[in-house]
């Protein structure tokens, strides 16, 4: 039973991931007093990819095809970590915070290196501004996770969304705030929003994920696709999951789980809304004041380490 | 004889007895094959030994005293075994892969110095890791610096390469020095010249003592292991060396001095103060970031892999530093994980870093360059060296799957664990040390992305490596058999973590087993690899529509390869972020000057202007040079005045001996 939920669950992560950048784009649209297309529209994106030929590059090794799988892969593998709607998952209670760390990395490396492959100037271009973002981000995902895994006694990722499941809100520490907002800034590097990265804009001077993928084609550009929406939806489930888990079913009973999806839909719908305001109300970045932006998210994952001393 | 010990007679031997067939073949070159195949059994019968002494603790020892003029044993205790398995593990590829390698690059007689040479260097490394007493360690330690030294001559002599190895052998004999020196204060203290005799008499001794002893052996060993700011003829020694011996340098001779850093503070000197550890870890940390911030302005693809000996080095130095952090402070549990990470990542750096220079020495081979800016397009050329290439490169990152991440995530783990020690200074410094991995991972992934996509991936940027084509098959299995082991390791970590589960119990008494910690790791790993192994393979292997076309070039004709970006233009961004590290010399050359809207050709050069060198190494250099030129004023030449000098000395001497 619970592994059938596991499963479910990575399903469901896997299954409205798109639906999610439909949703964010229709929010937006709103914003800026637009119609907007269906929120069902990366869904048929997606479907019309799949159906098309895949254009390789004449200087491209077989690695050019693999990447996109690869990184796919890898994604998914991720997703089995973090718990959607009870605080158990698939690969999450033996799997630690750094395990899924670095299977996002492994995804990561090898979308660098497809763009490598293409043998044009913005693959590299792209894939230059991405290892800047990623390696300077890093360092606060990592430091923002550790500090809630020492408060709550442990690294799994189940159990750290456990231990704040069980406690009420006014419980938490300054640890858990801090930790929020360095998390949510790196959430918005890792997965290219608005302010670090625009992911509607095909400008050869600020584009870094859309530069990677611009020899892409096909089915392979559907996979990168998909593979980045899943992530963000991954990103999206595991703020919640280690910010405000509240309602996440304790026993897996039908009204247990009801109160878990309806809960999980109202807070991604937050997050949703958010975003799109975010992204409708602030201009992107210049490149180079994106390290700063990750400095200021490393200083308040610093602080939220220095805080776990006083939390216990 | 006991039959136990016959493996480790035959690895002595069997070393011992390469040169002179090396020799022989000089004249007879049909017993050439010999002096590849006796080196590389007598190393698989070296790891039968250290397996041996691993599995079930049998210590296997040879004692030739009689032989030397002071005593000199040789055995294997748990600790020993891990680090000769070590060598034997990695050094058997290096040794296939040289087997092809120096036949097509040196001619004969060089070719016999390299097969004579290097069986002997390899001995010293086995006699510096299974030396049972203090005449033993420090002959074999004195022997490896000086066969290495001769090992990077064969390759030439002339002026530059005369500076760089002069560098190397004079920073060896300084951290050697301080070696000699940590081993000869703790002699007084002791009954024998045995090693057991010095643990004996190690827990006799005052804290100021230790403390010296701590710190000579830090500064000796750091030396070797090329801790910054002791690193500085790292970069230059290791790219010049032939490829076979720069792998062995790089992936195992570092490793021995690691291995003296555990035995002296870890086995010689217990109950170690905290501050012992937080200097370790500095050094591991700094070490760390520095090394691969250097690595990252690199294009010389040896150097390159230099300095990134420097960072994990590093690395092995912060699991080091937390192990003593965490005995200090009465976790032996988390002291074992550490420690655990240390030497496994010791290990895992021997077998992906000798791959890579091995493959820096293939690529070398078909384009006869190491300088990347003039690669490209070599995966299509060479499939089987840019595979196994990938694989080291996905390994020294730390990815999953690949053998650097489980000692990278041992080594965060016990950081994590860190931050619920009692001490408050531990529990806040742990935790942001696992930031700063953090961070070194993410540069290295960096890094690693640039090495593979501008050598590999694209188009090629020079004629030569257009014309690349794929290194013998010898080659090729040396490099295979590493990445093979680099991937079992990645994936079925267990194999490797039981063996160091009584190598940590034996150094750290009273600790449980560490691999217990990362059982969970273990099992999941495979099933991890089994998924994306799937999904990859069979994606892959379905038939798609696919139709080859040339790149997007924005309308133009077509692209060619200097328009690809470049290692420099990769690295532009993040030099530019840590410019605090390089405060780099840009120059930017226009041709003709009269016409800067139309240049004929643009050149830009970008130089670090940091080095320890400058910075370090010559002030002192300066203020040593000071000092003498005052003391000449002492020699007058006048011989009453040295008169007056001895006389001064005997009054000296005499109230020393009164009042004293």
């Amino acid at each position: 039973m619970t592994l059938g939920i596991d499963v479910i669950q990575v399903l469901l992560l896997i299954v409205i991931a798109p639906l999610l950048r439909g949703m964010i784009g229709r929010v937006k649209a709103r914003i800026q007093n637009r119609r907007g297309a269906s929120v069902f529209r990366p869904y048929a994106d997606l479907w019309k990819l799949f159906r098309k030929e895949d254009l390789v590059p004449l200087t491209a090794s077989f690695l050019f095809r693999l990447c996109p799988i690869v990184l796919f892969a890898a994604t998914l593998a991720a997703a089995a970590f973090v718990p959607v709607l009870h605080a158990s998952s698939l690969l999450g209670n033996t799997g630690d915070f750094i395990l899924l760390v670095y299977m996002l990395a492994l995804a990561r490396f090898f979308l660098v290196l497809g763009a490598m492959d293409g043998g044009s100037s913005f693959g590299g271009m792209g894939a230059s501004r991405e290892a800047l973002v990623s390696t300077l981000a890093e360092a606060p995902l990592l430091l923002a996770m550790i500090a809630i895994a020492i408060v709550s006694h442990s690294a799994s990722i189940a159990s750290m969304v456990h231990w704040t499941a069980v406690r009420d809100p006014f419980q938490l520490s300054p640890v858990h705030a801090f930790a929020l907002v360095a998390l949510a800034m790196v959430t918005i590097a890792e997965t290219g929003r608005v302010p670090v990265d625009n992911p509607v804009t095909h400008l050869e001077l600020t584009m870094i994920h859309e530069a990677m993928v611009l020899e892409y084609s096909g089915p392979s550009l559907a996979l990168i696709e998909w593979a980045n929406s899943i992530k963000l939806t991954l990103m999206f489930t595991l703020l919640i999951g280690l910010f405000a888990p509240w309602g996440i079913a304790a026993s897996l009973s039908f009204f247990g789980l009801g109160i878990a999806v309806a809960t999980f839909a109202l807070k991604i719908a937050i997050l949703i809304v958010a975003l799109a305001a975010l992204e409708s109300g602030v201009a992107k970045l210049r490149m180079y004041l994106v390290p700063q932006y990750l400095g200021i998210a490393c200083a308040i994952s610093v602080l939220a380490v220095v805080f776990t001393v006083f939390a216990r | 004889m006991n039959l136990s010990e016959f493996p480790l007679k035959f690895l002595l031997g069997g070393l011992l007895s390469t040169p002179a067939v090396a020799c022989v073949s000089v004249r007879w070159k049909s017993v050439r094959p010999l002096a590849t195949i006796l080196p590389i059994s007598a190393l698989l019968a070296g790891a039968v030994a250290a397996l041996q002494a691993l599995t079930h603790g049998t210590r296997s020892a040879v004692d030739i005293s009689w032989l030397a003029p002071l005593p000199f044993a040789l055995s294997l205790d748990r600790l020993s075994a891990y680090f000769l398995l070590l060598i034997c593990t990695v050094a058997s590829p290096v040794a296939v892969f040289a087997a092809s390698y120096l036949k097509r690059h040196y001619d004969d007689l060089r070719q016999c110095w390299i097969l004579a040479l290097l069986p002997l260097f390899l001995l010293s490394m086995v006699i510096v890791v299974a030396a049972d007493t203090v005449f033993a360690f420090l002959f074999g330690w004195e022997l490896m610096t000086l066969l290495s030294a001769a090992l990077v001559a064969v390759d030439g002599w002339d002026g530059e390469r005369r500076r760089a190895i002069f560098t190397y052998l004079l920073m060896m004999h300084a951290g050697a020095g301080a070696v000699f020196g940590a081993f000869f204060m703790l002699l007084p203290h002791s009954a024998g010249l045995d090693f057991a005799s010095l643990r004996a008499a190690a827990p006799l001794l005052t804290g100021g003592v230790r403390g010296a002893l701590f710190l000579l052996a830090f500064v000796g060993f750091g030396t070797k292991a090329g801790i910054v700011p002791l690193h500085v003829w790292l970069p230059k020694a290791h790219p010049i060396a032939p490829t076979p011996v720069s792998a062995l340098m790089s992936g195992v001779m570092l490793k021995t001095a690691v291995y003296g850093f555990i035995r002296f503070t870890f086995d010689f000197l217990p109950a170690r103060p905290a501050w012992w550890g937080y200097l370790v870890l500095a050094a591991g940390a700094i070490s760390a970031l520095l090394g691969v911030l250097f690595a990252i302005a690199e294009h010389d693809l040896k150097r390159l892999l230099a300095y990134h000996s420097v960072e994990n080095i590093g690395i092995i130095y912060l699991g080091l530093g937390a192990a003593m952090i965490f005995d200090s402070q009465g976790a032996p549990m988390w002291a074992a994980v550490a420690l655990s990470a240390a030497l496994l990542h010791s290990l895992n750096h021997a077998l992906f870093k000798s791959l890579l220079f091995l493959g820096a020495g293939a690529i070398t081979d078909a384009t006869h360059t190491q300088d990347m800016e003039e690669l490209g397009g070599l995966l299509k050329r060479m499939r089987v060296t840019g595979i196994v290439f990938l694989v080291a490169c996905c390994s020294i990152v730390g990815l999953p799957l690949f053998n650097g991440f489980v000692s990278e995530w041992l080594t965060f783990r016990s950081f994590v664990a860190g931050g619920e020690l009692h001490s408050v200074l531990a529990a806040i410094v742990l935790p942001l040390a696992a930031g700063v991995l953090a961070l070194v991972g993410g540069l290295a992934a960096a890094c690693f992305a640039k090495v593979y996509g501008v050598a590999f991936l694209g188009r090629p940027r020079s004629a030569e490596a257009d014309r690349a084509h794929e290194v013998p098959r010898l080659m090729q299995a040396g490099m295979g058999l590493l990445a093979a082991a680099c991937l079992l390791i990645g994936i079925v970590p267990g194999i490797v973590l039981r063996l160091i589960d009584g190598v940590v119990q034996q150094v750290i008494p009273g600790a449980p087993a560490p691999s217990g910690f990362s059982g969970g790791l273990a099992q999941l790993l495979p099933w991890i690899a089994v998924f994306v192994i799937a999904i990859s393979v069979g994606w892959f292997l379905v038939p798609r529509s696919t139709r080859v076309t040339s790149t997007w070039a924005c309308g133009l004709p077509a692209l060619d390869s200097r328009m690809q970006y470049t290692a420099t233009s990769f690295s532009k961004p993040l030099r530019q972020v840590f410019s605090w590290a390089y405060k780099p010399d840009r120059t930017v050359t226009i041709l003709p000057p009269e016409q800067p809207c139309f240049p004929a050709s643009i050149a830009y050069r970008s130089v670090r202007t940091t080095s320890f060198e400058r910075s370090l190494y010559q002030p002192a250099l300066d203020g040593i040079l000071t000092a003498a030129k005052r003391l000449r004023r002492m020699q007058t030449g006048n011989v009453q005045v040295y008169l007056l000098y001895l006389f001064l000395a005997l009054v000296a001497a005499l109230l020393y001996m009164r009042f004293a």
